[in-house]
């Protein structure tokens, strides 16, 4: 569904795009995970055309000019930034979207509605998007995308600033676009959003593609081992055979295989007062191809 | 077509919401209009009072005596001119109005007439004025009654005059003119005996019951005190009021507020990031260029033909020529859109343009004639004067509302209007799409 070959985008000296590559089959949810700075924008920009690639190669179902018309009535892109006018209603946003892409009549007005479910922004349509709360615009910023059913859409960091609750809502209009079918690329800094939305990820800094894959294979691949951490009641009388190493009560095991290994430690009957298990995820992968966190 | 016309009203619908924007287009031309249009007619109130001409025909002492009681008043500044003069000055707006006292004032005391005894004559442009001058002359000739019958010897003095008018007699019905001379005779005695015996009533008194009289019988719709309303219009060219000058003004200024607001939008679009959002859509960038120009020209339409329209239902501005003064307006509306499409790409914050167009735009007013009619300016700034679209949109403008311009007359400023807001269109929307690639 979409191809990205080679893609290379310089401002100055400053490399912001090198030598990117990676395809996306037709549903499934593609995400850029990295940090601020990374890159992502800049190839979701030159994606959706707003960007010309120094070099490189991008194509959308065999098209490799995004900038014609035929082409970007098949796109959607949440851009980061809230592009919505905040003297309309959520609604007049919508349907000033809709009326670009030739919606009218009926069909604009059912695109409407049903966008404005997609953002849980129905009871709130008429009110000027200027008293909307962070999360809410960030929705609308969303269902404007989709307002004219595009199979492919691009969300740009759609979780930046806002509640736990709009965060949820969110991730909860993905997961339905995702169940029809619908193509999406998904960047993001948030680990956790791209293990829960991903199919597959690629791992990005500083303008290159470091690895991608599966969420599950890029930390079997660079995860490293699970840590328990537990502290027994009492110590048992022999600890000889049991993993990990002792400090008092507590014992700290590094291993691939934490399940095993947490039989072992109560497998005579010794009960824990308490237990810590740290998976690998998708931020010791990072931090370990890179030496520093997403955050940094 | 559809996409630039969607543009076009979104522009439109945000525009007419931001109180703000709205203030800068439509409410301050309209305050500067109004504001200079006062100070520069002479028909303002305030500590200058009003400028009316009194011109007696009657030359009764009861017509000299209103006429001195008008000229007392702080709130009018009343002249002593001829007739004919009087009017040439109303005509060229030197004056409010003139008022004319006609013969037979003194007589009747303006009461009771058939004919009004009191003319007005104004300027249409004036109509606002009328009113208030109706009641000042109402109030004063009150005064002036409560004064003459104050005095018994004024009352004398009237039977003396009515008694003598044999006209008035002729007019009576068969068998009581007798009645009535003896009935006049009767008062006159009674005013002779209290004059004598000094038992005049206060002025005060005599004063609250004329004046309680004289609500009463407004009140009941009797016209006590006829006056005419005759127009003074002036055929020649030339502005018949100083809101004809300021008027065209205040469109300009209208058009500087929008032309600034317009550019201003076209960063915040950049700054919002709903350009960006713009650009993915299937539009072309001159779509999206074309679409912010044609709000921006229909806003300067619709808020130039609301200040004229204004202008002229309340303060007389003419229409003279509508064909010549609707393409005045569209050739400067067009103008002001190219002008706020350059100005757009002055700076790439809101703060920037906003800011940089409004310097800009207030110089093109001040050296065009937006501020100081370009008459009274000096020679070398009316040379500078001719860079200014503003001068241009304002001479084009006063071409259809009292230069009585022609066609040919309006090729020169169409012209220019036309060849500056072509220019600066090409410059802006180029400067702008070598921005975006």
């Amino acid at each position: 569904m979409i191809t990205v070959k080679n893609l290379k985008k310089s401002f100055g000296e400053l490399t912001a795009v090198d030598d990117v590559s990676f395809s996306i089959n037709k549903g499934e949810v593609f995400g850029l995970l990295g940090p601020n700075g990374a890159g992502k924008t800049t190839t979701i920009n030159i994606i959706v055309g707003l960007l010309k690639p120094d070099s490189g190669l991008v194509e959308i179902d065999g098209n490799s000019d995004p900038t014609k018309s035929s082409v970007r009535t098949r796109i959607g892109n949440a851009p980061q930034t809230l592009a919505l006018y905040d003297m309309l209603s959520g609604r007049e946003n919508l349907e000033f979207f809709g009326k670009l892409y030739g919606l009218s009549g009926s069909k604009l007005k059912e695109r409407v509605d049903w966008a404005l479910d997609f953002g849980r922004l129905t009871d709130r349509q008429k009110d000027r998007v200027g008293t909307y709360s962070g999360g809410m615009k960030r929705r609308l910023n969303m269902a404007g995308a989709v307002i004219h059913d595009p199979p492919v859409i691009l969300f740009d960091e759609p979780t930046v600033g806002v509640d736990p609750q709009s965060r949820n809502m969110i991730f909860d209009s993905i997961e339905d676009l995702k169940a029809q079918g619908r193509t999406i690329v998904y960047t993001t800094h948030y680990m956790e959003e791209a293990e829960r939305l991903c199919d597959e990820v690629a791992i990005i800094d500083h303008g290159k593609i470091l690895d991608l894959g599966t969420v599950r294979d890029l930390t079997k691949q660079y995860g490293g081992p699970a840590l328990i951490e537990a502290e027994y009641e009492s110590l048992p009388d022999d600890i000889s055979g049991l993993p990990g190493e002792f400090e008092g009560n507590t014992v700290r095991i590094e291993t691939e295989k934490p399940m095993e290994d947490l039989a072992k430690l109560t497998r005579n009957g010794h009960t824990l007062r308490q237990l810590r298990i740290d998976q690998p995820d998708l931020e010791t992968v990072f931090l370990n191809i890179t030496g520093r966190s997403l955050r940094d | 077509m559809g996409k630039i016309i969607t543009l076009a009203l979104k522009d439109l619908k945000v525009l007419s919401r931001d109180k703000g924007s709205v203030f800068w287009v439509l409410f301050f031309p309209l305050l500067v209009a109004l504001f200079f249009g006062s100070i520069f007619s002479g028909g303002g109130g305030g500590p200058s009072g009003m400028k009316i001409a009194v011109v007696d025909t009657d030359s009764t002492d009861y017509s000299i005596a209103f006429a001195e009681e008008l000229s007392g008043l702080s709130s009018l500044q009343v002249s002593r001119i001829p007739a004919d003069s009087a009017i040439d000055k109303v005509r060229r707006g030197k004056l409010s109005a003139v008022v004319t006292i006609k013969k037979g004032f003194g007589q009747t005391l303006g009461m009771f007439t058939d004919s009004a005894m009191i003319e007005i004559g104004v300027d249409p442009s004036r109509k606002m004025t009328v009113g208030y001058l109706q009641g000042l002359l109402t109030q004063s000739h009150f005064r002036l009654l409560q004064k003459r019958y104050a005095d018994p010897e004024s009352w004398r003095m009237g039977m003396d005059s009515l008694l003598a008018d044999t006209s008035f007699w002729e007019k009576a019905p068969p068998g009581t003119e007798e009645i009535g001379r003896s009935i006049i005779g009767s008062f006159k005695e009674l005013s002779h005996y209290i004059s004598t015996s000094g038992e005049t009533g206060t002025s005060d008194t005599t004063s609250d019951s004329a004046g309680t009289t004289a609500e009463a019988k407004k009140e009941d719709g009797f016209n006590l005190f006829p006056m005419k309303m005759t127009t003074i219009t002036n055929d020649e060219a030339g502005p018949r009021s100083s809101f004809e000058i300021t008027f065209p003004s205040s469109m300009l200024w209208a058009l500087i507020g929008i032309a600034s607001a317009f550019a201003v939008s076209i960063v915040k679009e950049r700054t919002a990031g709903t350009f960006l959002r713009l650009r993915l859509a299937p539009i072309s960038r001159m779509q999206i260029l074309a679409g912010k120009g044609l709000a921006c020209f229909l806003s300067s339409l619709v808020v130039t033909i609301i200040l004229l329209l204004f202008g002229n239902l309340v303060f007389g501005v003419r229409i003279g020529n509508p064909v010549i003064l609707l393409i005045a307006v569209i050739a400067t509306s067009y103008c002001f859109v190219g002008i706020s499409m350059l100005v757009s790409t002055i700076g790439k914050t809101e703060e920037s343009v906003g800011g940089a167009s409004w310097g800009i735009l207030l110089v093109s007013a001040m050296t065009g004639g937006g501020m100081i009619p370009l008459m009274f300016m000096p020679g070398w700034l009316v040379t500078i004067s001719h860079f200014s679209p503003v001068k241009w949109g304002i001479l084009a403008i006063e071409g259809g509302v009292w230069r009585n311009f022609t066609f040919s007359d309006m090729l020169m400023p169409l012209g220019m209007l036309i060849g500056i807001g072509t220019l600066t269109f090409a410059i802006g929307a180029t400067i702008l799409s070598r921005r975006d690639s």
